[in-house]
């Protein structure tokens, strides 16, 4: 399954390789490219005449495509970071397309300093493990990655995937970028730091206890995390970025459960985890982009993203609304739709892992399993919230009540091909699950995937028992209908309690309804005012580097003579160094 | 195939029988007659065969909703063991499915709610989104730590932990008993988390988010919310004794009469109450694994 292309340059021999990880992450960028770009098409249209270079936007996303693709093939380590600069560097051009507005701006800065944090660690990581090796080609680093390469590289690949506390970029880019650009942002690109770390843990033939826990706590908190934010969101696309972040947050305890199978010599418990973590990533790809380009639909109808002047978008937008609620299920990984599926296997891993007789495991996973339960519930009260209050009810401001009609087809065609993928993977998981061996294969024994046999038979039975309840949802609703026949149904107001002059600025706002579940946060923390991550974590971090940066001023004065004079005392000290080490 | 009869009517059936008990034990405790406990019954026809109005406000969501979410207490009932210890479908993880499913219909009744455009309905689903948050996670505390004990990965691990019980294990179902009736009173929407009789649209939970539904949905809607109790009564019934079924009406019905409801600052610290129980069950049963070696299951 491999072919590799030798490509004989500056930096030696850049082998371009496709395994199975590297097809699956293909796979995935291919499909969901080309969706989003059909999808832009109707997108950018409002853009056109507004004297906007659209050429260099198309370019930047042509680039930024390729590049993700290359990342996933490039087995060198040092083409490997020029082709992950090329990515953060175009999709940086995307974030900033309208950037007459100050906030994209700022915003776009940000993503571009955060991408560069991000490739510090990387460089200095994929320094440690070629000094060991030897080489800068990945097949050398196999079995040299102790415990301090590998979390550089986490800590690199995760500032880019958006684990909690790294994921301080990803609020404020994913609002700033038109949307096809964070549907392809949130939905692949971010991927591809969950591809660096399961990169490099196809390294570790053996995981250490330590790095595996490490994976799934800091896993378990960024879910947590992410929808807990979320759930304060009132803007509706960072609402979805927060969603990201607690997306990649299952994936994270899907490999973290993986590596803790494989440090306790579990394979069973390893293909469970392995094999929901990389579902999950497809799955959140799907319904990611399909929520990011519904939003998209509403942006560019309403042009507003405060969904606090949204609602009853459901009589005026029907194909776009239908399309929000799919994905609002799908990612509340409710069955019988795809983002059930991953998760259940998730479930399965931590509930075999309970047969390891180890008490660490036991609390360990039995938290694991509260803490994802609790994302789910708490995923469907943020997605309540956000249907309700954009798509339900009355409008709630001028600009949702004048919208006329749906968005065009040809930005409905690539969410309905999303919508119906959900379908597909939900109803018929257990063909999805024996294709998903094949990238298994790279971490775990391809032997033991016999033991996979019996959960498939249960993935039947899933399968089955969504069909099933799809049919007797039909039966059910028939048989009410059919009891409406013939009988008086007729309009009327809404019950307002005997008050008749109901209007729109009586309905529950999208504060006040999340407001019940944060109050209870209040006496720790305050979720509705920024990120408490960015206040007492990085906010200081960037102060004191600033302060240290500060003593330097005097050095950059401006003066072009004086530059010319630090290059020539480089110089001789250069040659003072050669000299005197010959 | 008795044993299949008597599932289907104890799914079916008893959920109206179930209402109707508590509605007597009320009546009893509050030295009334009371209507026939086959009440719930003849409300339930006379409500399906009746027309419905329909809030101009709503869209498709509020027509489906209700059938969406009796459907997906049907199909948790299919999946929770009724009597002797048998359910109608049984797999490794069938808990997780029950769970996922029931959210499901939540979710759908919480959207429908919010469909109305009421300011009364949307308080309504707020409450039950916030107070069902924790409810899950308690849940699946409770039965993770029983399925570590018994070593089953399904509802079956309930029942798998009787064969060989010492003191421990007493406790731990007694526990487990304890934190699925609080379910029960939270989900199902009894006193003291939430009046069923309540008048005021401002004090209720569950009441408030179908002021709307009228005729066969609120049919449905209704013997749903009956239904989903059973189904809670009989992870119950089926670790302790099936005479259980009967005793928890009038369990409700008793508590409801005698305790006022809380506060709905205090309602938080009930459902934390039921998630540190929980905390507890999964306490005893590490150390039911570890300080005995051998463990409580072979």
């Amino acid at each position: 399954m491999k072919s590799s292309l030798h490509i004989p340059g500056l930096i030696g021999n850049i082998n371009l390789v496709i395994d199975p990880l590297s097809a699956f992450f293909i796979l995935i960028i291919s499909i969901m490219s080309v969706l989003g770009i059909v999808y832009s098409i109707g997108y950018i249209k409002p853009y056109l005449n507004k004297n906007k270079s659209i050429f260099s936007h198309y370019l930047f996303l042509i680039i930024l495509i390729i590049s993700m693709l290359l990342v996933t093939v490039v087995q060198n380590a040092l083409a490997f970071l020029i082709v992950w600069e090329l990515m953060s560097l175009s999709s940086f051009f995307l974030v900033i397309f309208e950037s007459e507005k100050k906030e994209v701006l700022s915003a776009g800065i940000n993503y571009l300093i955060t991408m560069h944090v991000s490739v510090l660690f990387l460089i200095a990581g994929f320094i440690m493990l070629s000094s060991t090796s030897g080489s800068y080609d990945f097949a050398s680093f196999e079995g040299h990655v102790t415990n301090i390469p590998f979390i550089l590289l986490f800590i690199g690949f995760g500032i880019k995937a958006g684990f909690v506390p790294f994921h301080t970029w990803l609020p404020k880019a994913h609002p700033a970028a038109p949307s096809h650009v964070s549907g392809l942002m949130s939905g692949i690109m971010i991927k591809t730091g969950i591809y660096g770390i399961l990169r490099t843990l196809s390294w570790i033939p053996n995981p250490s206890k330590d790095i595996a826990y490490f994976v799934l706590a800091i896993s378990v908190i960024s879910a947590l995390f992410g929808v807990l934010y979320a759930i304060a969101q009132h803007d509706l696309k960072k609402l979805l970025a927060y969603h990201s972040i607690e997306n990649i947050g299952i994936i994270g305890m899907g490999i973290g459960i993986g590596m803790l199978g494989l440090a306790y010599d579990n394979d069973l418990i390893a293909i469970l985890g392995f094999s929901g973590g990389i579902l999950h990533i497809l799955n959140h790809a799907i319904f990611k982009q399909l929520l990011f380009f519904a939003a998209g639909a509403v942006y560019n109808k309403t042009h507003t993203r405060n969904i606090e002047k949204l609602g009853g978008l459901v009589k005026s937008m029907p194909a776009t609304s239908a399309l929000f609620l799919t994905g609002s299920v799908a990612i509340t990984g409710l069955p019988p739709l795809n983002g059930f599926i991953s998760e259940f296997l998730i479930y399965l891993g931590l509930l075999n892992g309970l047969s390891i007789k180890n008490s660490s495991i036991l609390i360990v996973f039995v938290i694991s399993i509260a803490a994802l339960a609790l994302v789910g519930t708490m995923a469907m009260l943020c997605f309540t919230k956000a249907y309700g209050v954009v798509f339900l009810g009355v409008p709630r401001g001028q600009k949702a009540a004048l919208v006329k009609n749906d968005v065009t087809k040809i930005m409905l065609i690539p969410m309905a091909v999303l919508a119906s993928l959900t379908f597909i993977i939900g109803l018929f998981p257990q063909y999805v699950v024996k294709l998903l061996m094949i990238p298994v294969s790279v971490f775990v024994n391809t032997e033991t995937f016999i033991m996979m046999d019996p959960y498939i038979t249960i993935l039947r039975t899933v399968s089955l028992s969504g069909l099933g309840f799809i049919m007797l949802f039909g039966l059910i609703y028939g048989l009410r209908t059919l009891m409406l026949r013939n009988k008086r149904v007729y309009n009327h107001n809404t019950w307002g309690c005997g008050y008749h002059a109901i209007n729109n600025r009586m309905q529950y706002t999208a504060s006040s309804y999340a407001d019940l579940f944060l109050s209870f946060f209040k006496p720790f923390f305050s979720v509705n005012y920024g990120d408490i991550f960015e206040y007492y974590l990085i906010n200081p971090v960037l102060k004191f580097n600033k302060k240290v940066i500060e003593c330097f001023y005097w050095i950059q004065s401006g003066n072009t003579q004086q530059y010319i004079l630090y290059g020539l005392i480089f110089l001789i000290f250069a040659i003072i160094y050669t000299v005197g080490t010959k | 195939m008795l044993e299949f009869v008597l599932m289907i009517v104890l799914l079916f059936l008893f959920p109206f029988l179930f209402v109707g008990i508590i509605n007597r034990t009320k009546a009893f405790w509050g030295g009334r007659q009371g209507a026939s406990i086959f009440q719930p019954l003849y409300d339930f026809i006379k409500l399906f065969k009746k027309g419905e109005v329909i809030s101009s406000t709503t869209s498709f969501i509020f027509n489906i909703a209700p059938s969406v979410t009796f459907t997906s207490i049907i199909f948790a009932g299919l999946l929770v063991p009724l009597i002797n210890q048998k359910s109608f479908l049984s797999f490794e993880g069938d808990f997780i499915l029950f769970a996922y499913i029931l959210a499901l219909g939540k979710f759908f009744s919480l959207i429908s709610a919010m469909d109305t455009g009421s300011s009364f309905e949307g308080m309504g689903a707020s409450r039950e989104a916030g107070f069902s948050t924790l409810v899950e996670p308690a849940f699946f505390i409770t039965i993770a730590s029983i399925a570590a004990l018994s070593g089953n990965y399904s509802f079956q691990s309930l029942f798998l932990i009787f064969n060989n019980t010492g003191e421990l294990g007493i406790l731990i179902i007694l526990l487990s008993v304890l934190v699925i009736f609080m379910m029960i009173l939270v989900e199902g929407c009894r006193v003291p988390v939430d009046d069923p009789n309540t008048h005021l649209e401002l004090t209720m939970i569950h009441e408030v988010m179908v002021l709307d539904n009228s005729g066969p949905d609120l049919a449905l809607i209704n013997y749903g919310s009956a239904m989903k109790m059973v189904i809670f009564s009989a992870l119950i019934a089926n670790m302790l004794h099936p005479a259980v079924f009967l005793l928890i009406p009038i369990i409700i019905g008793t508590l409801e009469s005698t305790v006022a409801r809380f506060r709905f600052s205090r309602l938080f610290e009930f459902i934390f109450l039921m998630c540190s129980v929980s905390l507890v069950v999964l306490a005893l049963t590490m150390i039911a694994l570890y300080e005995n070696p051998v463990g409580l299951i072979k």
